[in-house]
């Protein structure tokens, strides 16, 4: 591992302007778990030259309620949301989306802001220095995405733009289909708001360096909804989600007055599969119902070469997480 | 913004109940910025109990206790580790007689590891769960250790292992009559 300057913040505001300083060659740690893999790798070109660690910032790991909204810190573990009673009350999809993250380790380290800030899994992308030296790709600003012309079978089939490595986050997945927003902090103690979905921009996060998250905020629905998340993945745990699917169903009696359903693992960001929506809102729903919503989800999904597979195994998430929806 | 320039820091830590003070960065360094909490229990502290596999996270091979939490000691920096406690497999002997922790003997008892690399990983997530929930389900067994792999496929015996020493441990906190009774 290439060494760095260490600083241990003790405040957002200091953690952000020496981001902001150190001008795109500092890095914020939290719970490491993917940036520790990031540095022994060496998969960058450069860097970073300084690490800041955000641990010690006080009040970040807060889940609690306000009003008609959740608001959960950036600090707070994946575990932390996995036991949380007011989550499992208010928001179960978000309970079940983290509990689908990695190990009960993975849980226990890793936190809100690093699972959606981490950096993509695409293996062109993280392919480590040591082995035979460095890759580049067009998400490193270095030659063209590999995965076109190379093995995809994990990679995206719809909105790549350039690159096509998927968004790795399965919180993101989840909190867009709730209509969750963060908080970004700047470095001149500025706030914005983005919608998770808008995080992801398609070769990298929409965060400027000595930007931050701060918190998420998640609107609790005004009537209770049924929420589904459901994860494909090679092994059951550890993996990254080959394709997953959070729906989230506003029901009433037989029918549905609204529906979100957005896939992940299957585009640069939170995938929002508008025309199953479209298919579940408004009339009655049952198991038929729920199969045209499979369908509509992959409709106008371009796969490569070797993910064509992605579709088939989408198409039955959705339609198995409103089947779920109507058991529930 | 003295400390950017990266001088000499001091983190303070205690592994299996021992205070050790190590220095970071400077001449007279014991640790670098870049070491991770499991190098340096191993190569610093001598204490090799602690394994280090895939060394990104995703085997459980360098579980240790945080604070009584399982967690990744190759996924941490050790200069992030200040005032932590910390227990090792080393530390779940007792002290002072030297006898096995239950879980260790129950191990032992049903061959629960084959080639060993991975069984201190697994102890570790056992004993957190344990520490947790002293009468754990198979069930929250199973989920507990889903972080902990061995290429040697013994997680049967780990899981008899487990279970037999959460009812030697529910035993042994029932009276004695109690127990006579329910025979």
């Amino acid at each position: 591992m290439r060494s760095f300057t260490h600083v241990t913040a003790g405040s957002l505001a200091e953690a952000c302007a020496l981001l902001s300083e150190a001008g795109g060659k500092g890095r914020a740690n939290a719970g490491g778990t993917d940036l520790l893999g990031v540095l022994k790798d060496g998969i960058h070109a450069q860097g970073p030259e300084l690490i800041v660690d955000l641990k010690a910032v006080s009040g970040l790991a807060e889940v609690s309620r306000e009003g008609d909204e959740v608001r959960i810190g950036a600090l707070a573990t994946l575990a932390s949301l996995d036991r949380s009673t007011l989550l499992r009350e208010t928001l179960p999809l978000l309970v079940q989306a983290a509990h689908a993250v990695g190990t009960p380790q993975v849980r226990t380290m890793g936190t809100v802001g690093g699972n959606l800030c981490q950096e993509v899994r695409c293996w062109y992308y993280r392919y480590p220095r040591h082995v035979g030296g460095p890759v580049g790709c067009l998400r490193k600003g270095d030659g063209p995405c590999l995965a076109v012309k190379g093995d995809n079978r994990y990679h995206g089939v719809f909105g790549g733009r350039g690159c096509f490595a998927v968004c790795p986050s399965d919180l993101a997945v989840a909190l867009t289909a709730l209509g969750a927003v963060v908080d970004i902090a700047g470095p001149d103690g500025s706030r914005r708001e983005v919608a998770v979905e808008d995080l992801y921009e398609p070769t990298t996060l929409t965060l400027a360096p000595g930007e931050l998250l701060a918190e998420v905020r998640v609107p609790v629905p005004a009537r209770p909804t049924r929420q589904t998340f459901l994860k494909f993945t090679v092994r059951e745990p550890v993996d990254f989600a080959v394709v997953s699917v959070a729906a989230s169903l506003d029901r009433d009696g037989p029918g549905c007055r609204d529906a979100r359903i957005v896939l992940g693992g299957v585009s640069p960001r939170p995938h929002r599969a508008l025309q199953a929506e479209e298919v579940l809102r408004g009339g009655d729903v049952d198991d038929q119902t729920a199969a045209r919503a499979g369908e509509a989800a992959v409709a106008g999904a371009k796969p490569m070469r070797h993910n064509a597979y992605k579709i088939g195994i989408a198409r039955t998430l959705v339609e198995r997480a409103v089947r779920a929806c109507l058991d529930a | 913004m003295d400390r950017r320039r990266g001088e000499t820091r001091q983190v303070r830590l205690r592994v299996n109940g021992q205070d050790h003070v190590l220095t970071v960065g400077g001449p007279a360094a014991d640790v670098a910025v870049t070491h991770t909490l499991a190098h340096t229990l191993r190569e610093t502290l001598g204490l090799t109990g602690t394994k280090v596999s895939c060394d990104r996270g995703a085997c459980g091979s360098c579980t240790v206790l945080v604070g009584g939490e399982a967690k990744l000691s190759c996924s941490m920096l050790t200069v992030e580790c200040d005032g932590l406690d910390i227990t090792t497999v080393e530390g779940l002997a007792d002290p002072v007689t030297g006898a096995l922790d239950p879980l260790q003997q129950s191990f032992i008892d049903h061959t629960a590891f084959q080639c060993g690399y991975c069984t201190p990983g697994i102890l570790m997530s056992a004993k957190a769960l344990l520490l947790k929930n002293p009468r754990p389900t198979q069930a929250d067994v199973q989920e507990a250790l889903s972080g902990n792999f061995c290429r040697c496929i013994t997680h049967y015996h780990v899981l008899e292992a487990v279970q037999a020493a959460v009812e030697a441990g529910a035993a042994s906190a029932t009276a004695p009559d109690s127990r006579r009774a329910r025979r």
